[in-house]
């Protein structure tokens, strides 16, 4: 039995959701009969669960969220025609988790694991491609309507041999970012990414370099070869499971001075 | 189950996603509390939900497995990088809410007159919902708005039925706290007598 000074609490809340067993709702509702303090509280309750359950104002879904999500089920759809064998894909995060393990000692790892782990889904053909197209300037307009707030200039490799083969608007460690997924005719791989940030917030264990007056930070292990570099507020990297040498060789080519 | 032929896989993911996009679309705005945020959250949640439609059990709650889905996106991408920071301290709230419970016998005010809010609500509500703490805010967006059971609640924020209990409570009386004065106000609170 309960007396006023032994009030229910959140029973109130299950009597009021019709969650109490009959015997113990019977002795809450004795309760409240002498308790203006809890009836108070059942009312303050219903009153808000009302408030709520009456109906929100629902906003329509957006066309370009419909299509977006459209364009995202098209990419899977199409990477899992290309899937790979299951041990490819696990030999791939695989390399990629021990860069993980590897810079992760050196400090926050969010940005540079993400960028390895984005480049070996995308060697296993699980990285879904927003835009899949050869062409820079269409990935570019596509990525201008999307909702980064930074200029993107998609880069061009076809003098290096490597083709591009699409992206669009992603997250990076869940900062907004440009992909661009490029590929060799030798099967080998690059994915440039670019969002707003510093690459002095990067762990610790890079090797460092200078070209042309730009600061690289360069992120090696287990085949995959990451180039960070800065560009007013964005932070351009690229990752390569190629020739270590030539990752930082595409990464000079194309990063210009801040 | 689902599995073979990839385009009744797609056919059967939209006949069970698709016409629930604009409650994710919705669920996602009140979590993220941004509208980028949330066309983003939506569209990954689809592709996760997509990628792993072979989870998904026919005959059970779809909503709830997509919103399980969502929140597992949201509280991986999202929630560390955002701020908590309503416009009242959620103490402040709750001194209110205590105040209002135990003020005197005879001031009483009747609370229960929501019928004459009519079919438009006031954009109060969804404020005061949007500025509550994201754990009282989750639990009060799955079971009121969204109307799931407690054990479905539970199950899309990962967390026992009790947690998800006594979030709830704390929701609800945050939120009517947070509401007390704009309903006072607005003549839905009436001193009785």
């Amino acid at each position: 039995m309960l007396t006023t000074g032994n009030h229910p609490g959140d029973e109130l809340q299950q009597l009021l959701d019709g969650r109490l067993e009959a015997e113990r709702r019977a002795q809450v509702e004795a309760h409240l009969a002498v308790c203006a303090r809890c009836r108070r509280e059942l009312a303050a309750l219903r009153w808000v669960t009302a408030a709520v359950r009456k109906g929100l104002p629902e906003r329509d879904v957006p066309a370009a969220v419909a299509a977006g999500v459209a364009a995202a089920l098209d990419g899977a759809d199409r990477a899992a025609r290309r899937r790979r064998p299951a041990w490819v894909i696990g030999l791939a995060l695989a390399a990629a988790a021990v860069l993980v393990v590897l810079v992760t000692r050196g400090g926050a790892p969010d940005v540079v694991a993400a960028a390895a782990e984005e480049l070996a889904r995308y060697r296993a053909a699980d990285l879904p491609l927003q835009l899949e197209t050869g062409d820079p300037r269409a990935l570019e307009r596509l990525i201008a309507r999307s909702t980064l707030r930074f200029p993107v200039r998609v880069f061009d490799f076809g003098m290096m041999g490597y083709r591009l083969a699409g992206g669009g608007a992603h997250r990076l460690a869940g900062r907004r970012s440009a992909l661009f997924a490029y590929e060799d005719a030798g099967g080998r791989r690059v994915v440039c990414q670019m969002y707003e940030g510093r690459i002095t917030e990067l762990p610790a264990g890079a090797e460092r370099r200078e070209h042309d007056g730009i600061q690289f930070r360069i992120y090696r292990t287990a085949g995959l070869t990451l180039v960070f570099w800065q560009e007013g507020d964005v932070v351009c990297v690229l990752a390569s499971d190629g020739d270590p040498e030539e990752a930082v060789q595409l990464a000079y080519a194309k990063a210009i001075k801040e | 189950m689902p599995h073979g032929d990839p385009e009744d896989k797609r056919a059967r993911f939209e006949a069970l996603a698709l016409p629930l996009m604009g409650v994710l679309y919705n669920t996602a705005l009140r979590l993220t509390r941004a509208s980028e945020d949330a066309a983003d959250l939506v569209q990954e949640t689809f592709l996760r939900a997509y990628r792993t439609f072979e989870n998904f059990r026919p005959g059970t709650n779809g909503k709830a497995w997509l919103f399980t889905i969502l929140y597992s996106v949201f509280v991986n991408r999202w929630k560390r990088a955002r701020r908590e920071a309503g416009p009242i301290p959620p103490d402040e709230l709750e001194e209110r809410f205590q105040r209002f419970v135990e003020v005197a016998p005879g001031a009483d005010e009747e609370a229960g007159k929501t019928e004459a809010w009519g079919e438009r609500w006031p954009p109060e509500v969804e404020a005061a919902l949007r500025a509550l703490p994201e754990a009282f805010r989750a639990a009060v967006l799955f079971v009121d708005v969204q109307e799931l059971s407690y054990e479905e609640a539970a199950a899309v924020l990962r967390c026992p039925v009790g947690t998800l209990r006594s979030r709830l409570f704390r929701g609800r009386r945050l939120l009517f706290a947070s509401l007390q004065e704009y309903a006072r106000e607005a003549g839905y609170l009436r001193p009785v007598n």
